[in-house]
């Protein structure tokens, strides 16, 4: 009996993960279209991007979002294809502490659900994302970004190898996009009496003009990407972490 | 570098433009790949696939798969918003207005609101009874966040504002018997008749 105890606490959860603090803070939108300044109350944060390793765990006490079971309407028929049977049957350990990825918002969303968490917002995502990086070989976000656009992404990059910022988060920039709650905030224009349309000038040509800086190439790409998401969607490089309100 | 890296904005916007004007020709057009169903032979695409119980205007509760078998035509509203959601609700009569009695027993038409919280059934009874809905109008709410990944499958996204008012889309889609959608229209007071088309269509006879 005691036995049994022993295998069964053994069995369940892997080691938490780690999460911190992101301080409150006032977000101020990228475009200036979107409504004013809003306030971010402090949360916690996963402090690495969910990994293959966890998904996996996931995925198997929950084999509704496998992806022999999901159904389309959550997720595309890419989800989760990198993983090798090889990896799912536990024989290869290679993939393990790499981020998952090919997950749809739907499958993030449920896997932070499981975890007790939830999606960032957008605005909990970017003002986490604001922290300078500390102990690396960057000067501020903005250089790892630039570097991370212009060079072909690493294959097999671990968690946690990119960089952490001052409040002891990895790898926000430069190892995956990542799933926000709302992600499909930026699909419409502030007035939505007018319009439900996605605001043209988001994508073409005079984009620039309602970027709050019109400089910031590498925040306005990242905006242009979640707008090109829908919620089944999957893609190679896009995974996902979780937050917690405080 | 900066040429590498303006050649990729460049590129993601040509990008974002082509992907745009694509969507519209067949944001709506199934792909036909529906090999994986259910159990209840949902299909794989069907918004039905969101398994989640939501309370009516007549406080039963009910499953979106309860509406299969009738195409739908369907938005999203909240009944404390002051003019676009009025608007829409006056679209979606419009359209009505185009069917006969009989024939608007072979479609259903459903509101689901935004503001689960301020929305209960008893507010959406009141609502479809000022608004003089007919028999055929089911008004819903849910959880937030069963109200939200709906949201996210219909394409119509929201926000709710501090001052607890609600940024949203306003977009109808119509879906046909087994609840994939089948057509969208963007807007208000765009052309009824093409969304009436659209139902009639999946109404069969």
């Amino acid at each position: 009996m005691i036995r049994l105890l022993v295998l069964l606490l053994a069995a369940t959860p892997a080691p938490a993960q780690d999460m911190k603090v992101v301080p409150a803070a006032v977000f101020k939108p990228f475009f200036k279209g979107d409504s004013t300044a809003t306030a971010v109350k402090a949360f916690t944060m996963d402090t690495k991007a969910v990994t293959n390793a966890a998904f996996l765990k996931f995925v198997s006490n929950n084999p509704q979002w496998s992806a022999q079971n999901i159904q389309r309407l959550f997720a595309e028929a890419e989800y989760l294809s990198h993983w090798t049977s090889a990896f799912t049957e536990g024989l290869d350990h290679q993939l393990a502490n790499q981020p998952v990825v090919n997950v749809s918002w739907f499958a993030a969303r449920a896997y932070c659900q499981s975890q007790g968490k939830r999606l960032p917002s957008m605005a909990e995502w970017e003002t986490a994302a604001l922290s300078a990086p500390v102990d690396s070989r960057y000067q501020n976000t903005n250089d790892i970004i630039l570097d991370w656009y212009s060079r072909k992404m690493p294959e097999g990059a671990t968690v946690g190898s990119v960089y952490r910022n001052q409040d002891g988060i990895y790898d926000l920039f430069g190892l995956v996009w990542e799933w926000t709650e709302d992600f499909d905030r930026v699909n419409f224009s502030d007035d939505s009496r007018n319009s439900a349309e996605l605001p043209a000038g988001l994508f073409c040509g005079s984009a620039s003009i309602d970027a709050a800086d019109a400089a910031d190439y590498a925040t306005f790409v990242r905006y242009a990407f979640r707008a090109s998401l829908k919620g089944n969607y999957t893609g190679r490089k896009l995974g996902f972490r979780c937050v917690k309100s405080l | 570098m900066l040429k590498i890296i303006s050649l990729f904005v460049l590129l993601s916007l040509l990008a974002g433009c082509v992907s745009k004007k694509e969507e519209k020709s067949d944001c709506c057009t199934q792909k036909k790949d529906t090999k994986i169903q259910t159990k209840n032979d949902i299909p794989g695409l069907s918004v039905y696939q969101i398994d989640m119980a939501w309370n009516t205007q007549d406080n039963h509760e009910i499953r979106l798969s309860s509406l299969a078998g009738k195409p739908v035509l369907m938005t999203m509203i909240y009944t404390h918003c002051g003019y676009a959601c009025p608007m829409m609700v006056s679209d979606l009569k419009k359209i009505e207005g185009l069917f006969t009695e009989a024939e608007r027993e072979k479609f259903h038409i459903v509101l689901v609101s935004f503001d689960p919280d301020r929305d209960q059934p008893a507010r959406l009874k009141t609502y479809a009874e000022t608004q003089q809905l007919g028999t055929n109008w089911t008004l819903l709410q849910g959880s937030h966040d069963q109200t939200k990944a709906l949201s996210v499958v219909l394409q119509i996204s929201y926000e709710l504002l501090p001052d607890s008012s609600i940024d949203h889309a306003n977009s109808k889609v119509v879906l046909n018997r087994q609840g994939e959608i089948v057509y969208r229209l963007n807007g208000l007071s765009t052309d009824p008749a093409a969304v009436a088309t659209a139902l009639r269509q999946e109404m069969g006879d």
